[in-house]
């Protein structure tokens, strides 16, 4: 692991557009977390337009719900879209300038390239998830103010959530990835179907058409967002009377878990199979 | 004496093309193999499949006289069709790469960059460098760590009339320290200056293999004539070169072993008692006779 690792930092290291697509990455996660209170307040300044008594400015900063707030906020699509582009991009690489049959013929064997590929999915997932509990704890700490332990650990598990999220969506596009070959060919069509094919599907299968209400929710892409929901603020659930996410459920974990699994081993399949 | 490689009946078709067809060979160590065949005839699918880069349809193949698998792989620099590297990277940190994934250290990449004639430029990007030194560093790439074989696609592919006189020159003193070498080439000429042994490719079949020096003999032929050819065949057969003789209707083709000078030849002839009417020299280029060859095999 640690050879391959190494192996993956070296192709990395010096490459100028995973440096600049990180970089953009980082700032838009940072941004998403930084407007959310501004972007919530802003609807509740929208909804107070048509209501007759006007709902408070939230704060969505304190623990516990810091934690679900922010790792709402931190894997919308348009964030999370970046890193599957980084992913997608050092794959198609290895296509496009046959470095895959070089790699094979000096000694690598497919599978272990494939490995190669995860860890490295692995390790970004990790290092943004330290980043983003860090930061989230740091903006916890300075917006609430009577900390206890308890209120810290309470919904701490927001934070596997988050990791849960991001290290599928790249499974996703490193299946795309390895399956299309190509670079602009797997980045259009993994953002087609993640903004526009999905949820045109999600709302055909919630229709009147299809009758069957809970399908919907098994698509994959929508199984890696439903992982963590919307933010729970508590006056405007009560208020809208809605079934608000309260903790992680295991079972909305293992779904998109499910699907990488599935992805990762057609992929193998796939690699065995095919000529390089 | 020990094999290296082993092929046994391999064939691979795509769609209705047979690339390869029941192909066997057997290279053994310290041998300078060429596979020698026309664009199409199946080496470079042959090379991919040795290297498991293609899965063939049938047959079998060993490395060092085991089932394959990366290890044997690591013990082998190929070069294979076009030199494939990382293009932002230099050609240190890319042959780092290679040395990574073959469990070397990196103290053998300033000799092959020094061999290959890169070392001006190791530290410029792979996407900067022409097509002669793309083709250099994969030279280079493939003799990192001094492998027991080389596999080399079309080595001078691409190169200058410089640069293919020094890979050649390079290949041979690699060969001359025991490396196994196996070569594809479409060039009989390169084939004949390097390679020890052959096997000629076509359509997929191998048409026959051997030492370079029996198969690719090339005798050269002398149309001589004379006022009385019973005697003038009867006197040239006894010149030490002799190999065989044609009869035409007023003068007789003669081909010899090794290479004989008209002068030559006319003086032993006088000597014997015989005079020419007509003595003319026939060359045959190698394209001619490896179209000979092929044209006798099919």
């Amino acid at each position: 692991m640690i050879k391959l690792l190494k192996i993956e930092l070296k192709k990395i290291r010096t490459y100028k557009i995973f440096w600049i697509l990180a970089g953009l990455y980082f700032i838009f996660l940072v941004l998403g977390i930084l407007m959310a209170e501004f972007m919530i307040n802003n609807m509740v300044d929208n909804m107070n337009k048509h209501l007759p008594i006007p709902a408070p400015h939230m704060n969505i900063y304190f623990f516990p719900e810091v934690w679900q707030n922010m790792a709402f906020f931190a894997t919308i699509r348009y964030v999370l879209i970046f890193p599957a582009i980084i992913i997608m991009i050092l794959i198609t690489n290895e296509f496009t300038f046959k470095t895959i049959r070089q790699n094979v013929v000096n000694g690598l064997s497919k599978s272990e390239f494939i490995l190669s590929k995860l860890y490295i999915i692995l390790l970004i997932s990790v290092i943004t998830t330290v980043f983003f509990a860090l930061s989230t704890f740091i903006i916890g700490i300075a917006h609430t103010s009577e900390v206890t332990w308890g209120m810290i650990f309470d919904k701490i598990s927001f934070v596997i959530g988050f990791f849960i999220t991001i290290l599928t969506f790249q499974i996703y596009a490193f299946f795309f990835g390895f399956m299309c070959r190509n670079t602009g060919l797997a980045i259009a069509l993994f953002t087609l179907y993640t903004f526009i094919i999905e949820p045109i599907l999600y709302y055909f299968l919630k229709s009147p058409l299809v009758f069957k209400n809970g399908i919907s929710t098994y698509l994959p892409v929508n199984a890696v967002f439903r992982v963590t929901e919307y933010p729970t603020i508590p006056v405007l659930k009560k208020m809208m009377g809605l079934n608000l996410q309260e903790s992680i459920s295991w079972g909305g974990c293992a779904l998109p878990l499910l699907y990488s699994a599935i992805m990762i081993g057609i992929v193998f399949w796939t690699l065995k199979k095919r000529d390089l | 004496m020990e094999t290296v490689l082993s092929i046994n009946q391999i064939s691979k078709q795509y769609g209705k093309i047979q690339a390869v067809n029941e192909l066997s060979l057997e290279v053994t160590k310290g041998q300078i193999f060429g596979i020698l065949g026309p664009n199409g005839s199946g080496k470079t699918t042959t090379l991919s499949i040795i290297l498991d880069l293609i899965k063939a349809d049938q047959g079998s193949y060993e490395w060092f006289g085991e089932t394959p698998d990366k290890e044997s792989r690591k013990r082998i620099g190929s070069v294979i069709e076009s030199p494939n590297f990382y293009p932002y990277l230099n050609p240190t940190v890319n042959l780092q790469l290679v040395a990574d994934i073959k469990d070397f250290g990196y103290d053998d990449i300033d000799r092959v960059l020094q061999l290959t004639g890169l070392d001006e430029r190791k530290k410029s990007k792979f996407r900067t460098f022409s097509f002669g030194m793309k083709q250099r560093l994969a030279i280079a790439s493939a003799l990192l760590g001094k492998p027991e074989v080389l596999i080399l696609d079309e080595p001078t592919n691409g190169l200058d009339p410089q640069g293919i006189a020094h890979i050649r020159e390079l290949i041979l003193e690699v060969a001359h320290q025991g490396t196994t070498i196996i070569m594809a080439s479409h060039l009989l000429d390169e084939v004949q200056k390097i390679c020890n042994h052959v096997a000629v490719l076509h359509k997929g079949k191998k048409l026959f293999d051997g030492k370079v020096s029996e198969v690719l003999a090339i005798s050269d032929s002398f149309e001589l004539g004379s006022a009385d050819p019973e005697s003038l065949a009867s006197a040239v057969k006894l010149h030490p070169a002799y190999q065989s003789h044609k009869s035409n209707a007023d003068t007789i083709q003669v081909f010899f072993k090794e290479k004989v000078k008209p002068g030559e030849l006319n003086a032993f002839l006088f000597e014997r008692g015989v005079i020419l009417s007509h003595l003319s020299e026939r060359k045959r280029t190698l394209e001619q006779h490896f179209l000979e060859l092929l044209q006798n095999n099919q």
